[in-house]
């Protein structure tokens, strides 16, 4: 282990990408810690007007504070540089900058779209969307004694965002003199704070709601418009004449998500938002040191969860800028340039955006999450991590065949985030596990080269676990995928030399599967020992 | 430099208080971690892992996660057993904390588990959920009473039981305080026609996380066998107009599905059926989770009202169709209601001590300086949104002490 500390200059400017609400009190956030900010909106304006006035208030904020610069009209043209030092080029209409930043928080919003086609409609003076309804409301302009009928849920699953905003237009038609308000709807997605009691109150004031699974049919001949369904509850065919019909919308991802995940070298999830589905990053982390998201950037998310997300940007941001004095961390992963063929593995896999490369692969140190994944893929064994080089595995894999003396002889290469933790937790509970059990801490089951399990094996062990997280559940994305792969590999290699594949296990574990743990060790020592005896 | 770091006091030790805490500590203030119960991680250290071939994002990980994170760290204070008796609030909060007697002596007790392999089955030793958690044991002095106590205060080969400790007191000054008290899981034996607490084979979800963290599996009570056939019962105690309980838990569909998943994936020949009034939406992908749901377990829109005894410990439901209306029975090995999340039962008192309001529900409500809310004791929420609203609260926090950089 390193004992003397490096500390490393970076930069403390803090981009801050979107205008919206999110984004601008992730400014005001950001900028109390004391950074200087640069608030990007790529419209004329920042922060549009919602239900609840907050947020006229933030924007005159950050407007007032000298160390926010609000830039609009702008948009971010290129990303260059690492995490503590971004290099950012700013485009307001055809003006360019290039910029220095130690850290950038994405907070792009939400856009909307009208879902007519699902219900084979078009939209027209009497067939309208979500958003029409609601400008009509808003200028007053609904006439008095119309019928009006919504259609939601069927088009998409829906949830509570879209939900809110009919149940809003709801009550709004309430104080619209005889409307008659029909709700066709699939799933009511309540799960928000007052969405069930808005529900109730509405139906209470004669709003009626048919819920089905199946989707209503609906015609339109000429001017009159029909909706009918087999109402589940009076178990009969109900028909609605309406003379207004209202078009659910999906609400999704901002379009320019995608443009952005690329030159950030963030991953975005399967429905384009910016932060994977996965519990390490909650709440606001992305895939890379240093780039923050926040609100509707990451998520399905209010606008009150926005603003929360704007306090944990700002403690994020904190913890990792700091003074501008960043501290490396021992387990950072370095090549060695004599072995480095420039093959450009490690680049290709390394999950945090940690390597660059100028005529060679670099590794930012300040970037570098040590998980390890690059040592164990370079070709060359070009790459060593910090606290588990190899030198180190082969001497922990070597002490406990000194001192285990028990047999059989298990080494486990458990994940430090979940493997080791079930093994210590089945320890601790007094869960039965294998007398000759070897636990060794890997930072990652992406770390878990084949080197070790073969040398485990050359060793003399009896049998060799790979423990990682679910799928799904790394910290650095594929690290259980490849040390999976590897384990398949090295059971063809087992074949090969007349070892039974069962020497061998890959299992996945969450932390706090200590049972589990203690079933599949306690199963591999039975098969060992029956093999033997 | 050399000021005199601020405090916090943050009052419950679920993942909301954990979450606050950490944070505060991250930002140099000190913390007085106050949790009432023996030990800390709330209702969510209770969970199980619910993944099946591939992590579910329930969040129940990070439960462990952040309670190691909080007990190694040494700016923060924990205290057992612990309530808030008396604030005083003129410039700095002066809180005058009640601790339960140490029976076991932290100091002394090195986790062994001696006491506990002895008297497990009467219940007058505990063992928390964690791992992490320091002691690991507790005494449980109603437990205690019905057994041999010479015995008992022998047990410990470190002398760290005594049965004669006394509740202390303690006062700690604060500049801040978060109250995450948490929630009340909703008591299923409010709806009688259940047979919850009646028939050993109907649990509550929250009977049911344990079981499968403490098991790996699911088994029945009775006889300890895997179930052929299970219910859910969705939206119990939530949702309820006669019970006044008008909002949605936000939580119930999706521990109940990624439960029900669980079963299945664990036994693809046992039966799982959901008993449900609207799905709410789970996780990020949500579409794709739920045509997954669809393929493996039976949904029925229709909250069943009677649960009738059949033999060798079932339970037979009866519902209305969905296609005819008539009404049907089935016949099920293990009855699960998801019970949901209500206000926690302290809320009254900690709105009083603290100056705080409570919304018509219930739940606690932002008010006055210097006080700021985290997790379920302001409305119901799941894991991550509790982290998120935590770390909120010590932002806030930080802000209202002047802890700016
Ligand atoms: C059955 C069930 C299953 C669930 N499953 C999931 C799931 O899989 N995933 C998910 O994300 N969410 C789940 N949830 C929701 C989850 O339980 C909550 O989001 C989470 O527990 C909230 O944490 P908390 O810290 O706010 O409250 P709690 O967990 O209730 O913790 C509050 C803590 O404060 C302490 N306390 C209370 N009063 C006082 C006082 N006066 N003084 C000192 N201490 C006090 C309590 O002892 C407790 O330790 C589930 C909920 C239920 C009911
Ligand atoms: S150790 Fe992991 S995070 Fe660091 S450079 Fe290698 S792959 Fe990237
Ligand atoms: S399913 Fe839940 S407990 Fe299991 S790994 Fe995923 S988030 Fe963690
Ligand atoms: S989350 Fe689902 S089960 Fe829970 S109250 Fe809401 S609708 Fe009912």
């Amino acid at each position: 282990m390193n004992a003397d500390k490096k500390i490393i200059r970076i930069a403390t400017d803090v981009l801050v990408i979107g205008g919206g609400t999110a984004g601008v009190a992730a400014a005001n956030e950001v900028a109390g810690k004391g950074y200087k900010v640069v608030l990007t909106s790529k419209e004329d304006k920042v922060a549009q007007e919602t239900k609840n006035g907050v947020i006229a208030d933030m924007v005159a904020k950050a407007e007032a504070n000298a160390d926010i610069e609000i830039m609009k009209n702008t948009v971010v043209a290129k990303v260059m540089g690492v995490p503590g030092d971004f290099a950012v080029t700013l485009k307001t209409g055809d003006k360019a900058v290039e910029r220095k930043f130690g850290a950038i928080v994405v907070a792009t919003g939400l856009t909307t779209k009208v879902l007519n086609d699902a219900y084979g409609l078009e939209l027209g003076p009497k067939v309208i969307s979500q958003s029409q309804l609601e400008a009509l409301l808003a200028q007053g302009k609904l006439e008095s004694g119309k019928t009006v009928a919504f259609l939601v849920g069927f088009g998409q699953d829906g949830n509570p965002l879209v939900m809110e905003r009919v149940l809003d237009s709801l009550t709004a038609l309430g104080k619209v003199a005889e409307t008659d308000a029909y709700v066709f709807v699939g799933d009511i997605k309540l799960a928000a704070d007052g969405l069930d009691q808005l529900y109730a109150q509405a139906r209470q004031e004669g709003v009626i709601y048919f819920k089905t699974t199946d989707a209503p049919k609906v015609s339109v001949d000429g001017d009159a418009m029909c909706i009918s369904i087999l109402d589940p509850v009076l178990r009969q065919q109900v028909e609605v004449a309406p003379d207004l019909i209202v078009v659910e919308e999906a609400i999704l991802a901002d379009e320019d998500n995608a443009a952005l995940a690329e030159p950030l070298q963030i991953e975005a999830d399967k429905n384009g938002f910016l932060q994977p589905d996965n519990v390490h990053y909650f709440p606001v982390k992305s895939t890379r040191l240093g780039i923050f998201v926040a609100g509707a950037a990451r998520d399905l998310l209010s606008v009150e969860q926005g603003i929360q997300d704007a306090g944990n940007v700002a403690l994020e941001v904190k913890k990792f800028l700091g003074d501008g004095n960043l501290e490396v961390p021992s387990n950072t992963a370095f090549v060695d340039v004599d072995k480095c063929t420039v093959c450009l593995t490690c680049y290709r896999c390394c999950p945090h955006g940690a390597i660059f490369w100028d005529s060679r692969a670099i590794i930012a140190e300040a970037a570098c999450q040590g998980c390890g994944i690059c040592a164990s893929e370079c070709p060359n064994d070009a790459i060593q991590l910090g606290d588990y080089a190899d030198e180190a595995m082969a001497k922990a894999i070597q002490d406990g065949q000194g001192t285990s003396g028990k047999s059989p002889w298990i080494v486990a290469f458990c994940c430090k985030n979940s493997g080791l933790e079930a093994v210590n937790m089945a320890k601790t509970f007094g869960y039965r596990v294998p007398a000759g059990l070897q636990a060794i801490e890997v930072p990652c089951a992406g770390k878990i080269d084949m080197d070790y399990v073969m040398d485990a094996f050359v060793q003399g062990a009896d049998g060799v676990m790979l423990l990682t997280c679910h799928n799904g559940n790394c910290k650095s994305d594929k690290g259980a995928l490849y040390a999976s792969w590897r384990a398949a590999e090295i059971k063809k290699m087992l074949a090969s030399v007349g070892l039974p594949e069962d020497r061998l296990v890959c299992a996945s574990l969450a932390n706090n599967m200590g049972r589990k743990f203690s079933e599949i060790s306690v199963e591999m020592e039975r098969s060992i020992k029956k093999a033997s005896s | 430099m050399t000021d005199k770091p601020k405090k916090a006091l943050v009052i419950g030790g679920g993942i909301a208080g954990l979450t606050a805490a950490w944070e505060l500590a991250q930002s140099q203030v000190d913390v007085e971690l106050v949790e009432k119960g023996p030990f800390l991680g709330g209702h969510s250290i209770s969970y199980c892992c619910k993944a099946t071939d591939e992590c579910v994002k329930c969040g129940a990980c990070s439960v462990d996660k952040m309670l190691a994170q909080v007990v190694n760290e040494p700016r923060i204070q924990v205290s057992l057993g612990a309530t808030v008796a008396k604030v005083d609030q003129s410039g700095k909060f002066t809180a005058s904390l009640e601790l339960a007697p140490a029976y076991i002596d932290p100091a002394k007790c090195d986790n062994c588990g001696a006491c506990f392999q002895e008297f497990r089955n009467t219940g007058a030793i505990v063992r928390g959920y964690s791992k992490n958690n320091s002691p690991l044991y507790a005494l449980c002095p109603k437990a205690a009473k019905e057994v041999d106590a010479a015995k008992l205060a022998k047990i410990c080969p470190k002398g760290a039981i005594n049965l004669e400790a006394k509740a202390t007191k303690k006062k700690v000054s604060a500049d801040t305080v978060i109250v995450a008290t948490g929630f009340t899981p909703f008591d299923a034996a409010k709806k009688p026609t259940y047979g919850y607490g009646v028939r050993d084979n109907v649990i509550t979800g929250m009977e049911l996380e344990a079981l499968i963290r403490q098991k790996g599996e699911v088994v029945r009570p009775t006889d300890l066998n895997p179930p052929a056939k299970t219910a859910f019962i969705q939206c119990v105690g939530s949702r309820d107009a006669r019970l006044g309980n008008l909002w949605c838990s936000q939580v119930c569909c999706a521990y109940g599905l990624r439960m029900a998943r669980k079963i299945k994936y664990a036994n693809p020949e046992a039966e799982v059926k959901i008993f449900y009034m609207d799905i709410q939406s789970v996780g990020k992908n949500f579409p794709a989770f739920y045509t997954q749901c669809k393929e493996q377990l039976g949904f029925i829109r229709n909250i069943p009202v009677d649960v009738y005894p059949e033999e060798e410990g079932r339970m037979r439901i009866s519902y209305a169709d969905e296609e005819t209306g008539a009404r049907k029975d089935e016949i099920f090995d293990l009855l699960v209601l998801s019970i949901g999340i209500t206000p926690g039962e302290d809320n009254a008192k900690i709105a009083d001590m603290f100056s705080l309001e409570q919304d018509g529900d219930g739940f606690l409500v932002q008010k006055g300086e210097g006080v700021f809310l985290a997790g379920t004791a302001a409305g119901p929420k799941n894991i991550p949104a509790s982290m998120a609203q935590a770390g909120f609260a010590a932002s806030e926090a930080l802000k209202y002490i002047g802890v700016t950089k």
